[in-house]
Formats: structure tokens, sequence, C-alpha cells
């Protein structure tokens, strides 16, 4: 203790710290993160309702009424068209329903592998979704940068106190060092950029479109079933109640129909208003790095607030060494 | 009063009455219409897909299944200085629009929509020509609402009160964006 007093303490410890501080203030600021971290937590607020286990087997579900009602109308226009002497309303819808069961095969494979994607994630959503919200990245950045700043510029102007606040900077830097074990962002943020690559192919403005058609191909099926073709198969002799019991999924179809539009347009409603959030944030450097960006400044601070003070307690101890072993400041002479 | 003192008063008396004359003059030459715009037979709107073409509402009345045919509601259509706006509940459980005021809602894909205005719409008729501001026209669908007013132009027969109405305006956002709402009224107008 006494080799410490009347040494100055040395000034770059508290003039890096400054220095990290205001990197820290003005990381958020260079990435953009006010005007992009509240897109991504927007993006994830209108994608929760959707992204639920339940949910997305509900949409399996929406397809799997479309397709089996393509598959029993396709049946229904062979049995019926088998019978003897035809009919002729049946042989008007029956090419338009074979175009439409042939889009239908490049619809249900595309957005059944989207779900199938989209499911995938979940996991990888439900991980970011748990992370604190997006909007307050920017300020896990300022805050401590404000502090480490403030710290540094008071070391700065009163040497004397800089032994106080570099324990302060310590803590700091181990707070820094822990959040991202406390938000468990080592596990989720990997899980982040996983779901952000894969939403890469499908929060596109081209997407949507493909998905828009697609939505537009179901309607015009939906309508070629209900308001033609089960008419059609009237008209060819068979009663509503043949129809029920020999094609059910045509029943099902129509009775689920309005719930599949109540599910689906939302749906795309959600991709569609997301594009521009996810593109903000998909700008931000890859979720794989969050954790560092506090990890590392926070050991960096802690090194120097320790060791920056070891060093100049060792300098000047060795300053110190020849004056103490001077035998004139021992009074031996 | 010298020569110049009574320049500038003659000055200042003619900017005076000739300032407020210009400014209201397309005001004067154009002469608003009041009254409720019937929404009668011919009237309808068309889906415009992004990259071309026009959807097919299977459900709509007409053989070209790209018009959806469109008839006035229980309000006579649209009123000329009046919002006409939704009614709460806004839609059923299903998502078919209540909001029965301008238009009688009219299925799409299966579900009805239905029009509502949130801002008092203004027409104005310069000759047979009509224009209006209805900026603020929304459809309303399956539990969503898209704005679909805009400028509107049209024609106005002031012996039969014969009147149509065109335009067109681009969804932005939500499962539609990107379609373009083609809208045409006729009909006549009712003080």
């Amino acid at each position: 203790m006494m080799r410490r007093q009347g040494v100055p303490p040395k000034r770059w410890p508290p003039a890096v710290l400054a220095v990290i501080g205001l990197g820290l203030i003005l990381a958020p600021v260079a990435f953009g993160m006010f005007s992009k971290a509240p897109r991504g937590a927007s993006m994830m607020t209108s994608f929760s309702p959707f992204m639920t286990r339940e949910r997305l087997d509900g949409f399996q579900t929406d397809l799997r009424y479309v397709g089996n009602a393509v598959n029993q109308g396709q049946q229904a226009i062979s049995d019926t068209g088998r019978a003897p002497g035809g009919d002729r309303n049946l042989a008007r819808v029956a090419p338009q329903f074979h175009t439409f069961a042939r889009q239908w095969r490049a619809v249900d494979a595309d957005m059944g592998g989207m779900l199938v994607t989209i499911k995938a994630n979940l996991p990888n959503y439900q991980a970011v979704a748990a992370l604190p919200s997006f909007r307050l990245f920017p300020w896990f950045f300022v805050i401590p940068g404000a502090i480490l700043l403030l710290l540094g510029a008071a070391g700065l102007a009163r040497a004397a106190n800089w032994r106080a606040l570099r324990w302060i900077a310590v803590a700091l830097g181990i707070a820094l060092v822990l959040a991202p074990v406390g938000f468990q962002m080592f596990s989720r943020a990997p899980k982040g950029a996983q779901m952000m690559s894969t939403f890469k192919t499908i929060e596109t403005r081209h997407h949507l479109r493909r998905i828009q058609s697609y939505f537009s191909e179901m309607a015009v099926g939906q309508g070629l079933v209900q308001l033609q073709l089960v008419p059609a198969l009237r008209h060819a002799g068979l009663s509503a109640a043949q129809i029920r019991a020999r094609y059910p999924a045509l029943r099902a179809l129509d009775a689920n129909w309005v719930p599949i539009l109540n599910d689906m347009t939302p749906m795309i409603a959600a991709m569609s208003n997301n594009i521009d959030n996810y593109q903000a944030i998909s700008s931000l450097p890859s979720f794989q790095l969050f954790p560092w960006f506090f990890v590392l400044p926070g050991v960096i601070v802690i090194v120097i607030a320790l060791l920056g003070d070891r060093r100049r307690g060792r300098g000047a101890a060795e300053r110190e060494r020849p004056r103490l072993f001077n035998p004139v400041n021992q009074g031996v002479t | 009063m010298t020569n110049r003192l009574k320049l500038r008063l003659i000055a200042a008396a003619v900017t005076a009455i000739a300032v407020p004359v210009v400014a209201t003059g397309p005001a004067l030459a154009a002469q608003q219409v009041r009254g409720v715009f019937h929404i009668g037979s011919g009237s309808y709107i068309r889906m415009g897909l992004p990259n071309g073409g026009y959807f097919s509402n299977p459900y709509s009345k007409s053989s070209d299944k790209t018009y959806t045919p469109i008839s006035s509601g229980v309000g006579g259509g649209i009123r000329a200085g009046v919002a006409q706006n939704a009614p709460s509940p806004a839609f059923d459980r299903h998502g078919n629009s209540l909001a029965n005021s301008i238009i009688t809602p009219t299925s799409f894909t299966g579900i009805r929509f239905g029009v509502i205005t949130t801002v008092p719409p203004t027409f104005y008729l310069s000759g047979n020509r009509l224009s209006g501001h209805l900026r603020n026209l929304y459809a309303e669908w399956n539990k969503q609402t898209f704005r679909q007013g805009g400028i509107v132009s049209g024609t106005y027969n002031s012996a039969t009160h014969q009147y149509t109405l065109t335009w067109q305006t681009k969804v932005h956002g939500g499962p539609f964006d990107g379609y373009t709402g083609h809208w045409h009224l006729q009909g006549t107008v009712s003080p």
C-alpha cells in the first residue's frame, strides 16, 4: 500500500475504457440498429400467431383438404365419366378440373415444402423469441458503453479515483461477459442465424408473388369443386347423399374453405408485411456473432482494468526500488 | 390626395378583389355535387394481379369471373359529404364484412366484402366531367381492411342524373400486396 501512495496511476487504462465505451455506443448507430432492431421485433410479433406447432399443423391440414378434394374430384370425374351416355356438364368441367389438379401438384409441393421448412425452424424461431425483445438490443450496447465512457472520463478527470472506479469497470466487464450466458445467447443466437438463413428464400417479394398466385389458384379450384364439379355430378345423376358418401373430400373442402381462407390470408399478409422487416434485420451482422459483441468488450474491459493497474504497480515498484534501497533514503549514512 | 396615392389605393382595391376571385376560381368553375351515388347495374371491381392479368373470383355473378359486380347497400350507395364508417362489429365470425351501407356485401372467393368510407367523400362537376376525392374508401374482407380509395373521375348527365366513376388503386401490404383494384361505378345520383 505504501508503495502505491504518491505514484500517479497510468492514464491509458481509463482512456482505453472510454474508447471502448464510445465504441459500444456507436456500434448500434453504425449497424443501423435503432431503425432495424424494432423492425425485427415487429417481424417476430407478426409471426408469433403462426409460429406454433398447432397452427403449422393446421396449415398442413388445410393443404390436405384441397389435395384430398383434388384426388376425389378426379376420381369422381373418372367414375361418372365411365357411366353410359356420359354427361355434357361433366365433360365441360373435366378439362378445367384436370388443369387445376395439375396446378395443384405444383402448389402442394411448394407450399407443403415451405411448411415443412418453417416447421423444422420452429425451435429456431422459439429460441429467438425467448431472447429479450429486439427493440432492446441497441440499448444493450449503449448502456454499458455509456457507463464505460463515464468511468473512463471520471478516471481521466480524477486519476486518484481510478483505483476505485476500475473495480466498477471490472464488474461491468463481468456483466458483459455473463449477459450472453444469462440470455443463453450462445445456444439461441446460432438458432436465430439458422432461422434467418431459412427465411432468406421465403421472405422475398418474388416468393410472396408465388404464394399469392397459389392462393388465387386454390380459390379458383375451390370454386370449381363447389360451383361446377358438384353440380355437374348432380346433373350426371348422383344425389347429394351419394356424392357425400362416395367423395367426402369434396364436401370437406367446401365445409372448411372459409376456415382455410381465415387461416391462409393472414399468413400471406404476415409474409407480405414483413419482407422489409426481414430485409432490415438480415442486413445486421449475423446473429451468431452477437454473444461475442458482449463477451469480447467485456473481456477487454476486465483485462485493462486489472492488468492496467498491475502494470502500473510493477512499473512503479521497479522505479521505486532504487529509491527504496538508497542508503540515503534509509538514513544509514 | 396625390395621384400616386390614388393609384396605390386603386391597385390595393383591385388586388383585394382579384385575389380571392382568382383563388376561388376553380371552385366556382367546378360545382360540388351532393347527394347519393347509387351503385347500379354495370358497377364492378376487378382485382389486377401483380404480374398481369386479373384475379378470377369463382363466386362472381358475372360470366367473366374477373369482374365482380357490386350494387348499392342499405345506405343507397356512396353519400357525398358523409363518412360511411364500418359498423361494430365489422365482421361476422367467418370474416364476412357487415359493412352494408355503400354496397351489398358481395362474395369474393367465398367470403363477403363490404366497402366503407372513413372521411366524407367530395365530388365536383365541371361541364359533364365528374371528379372526386374518394381517398378514404376501404374494402373490408376476411377481417382485414384494404385501402381502395383514390382520385376518381367520370361523367355526369345533369338531365338524367346518370353518372359513371372509375378509378384504380394499388394495394400495399397484406395478402393482396401488389394487386390493383379496378373500380367502376355507374348509376344515378339522387339529392
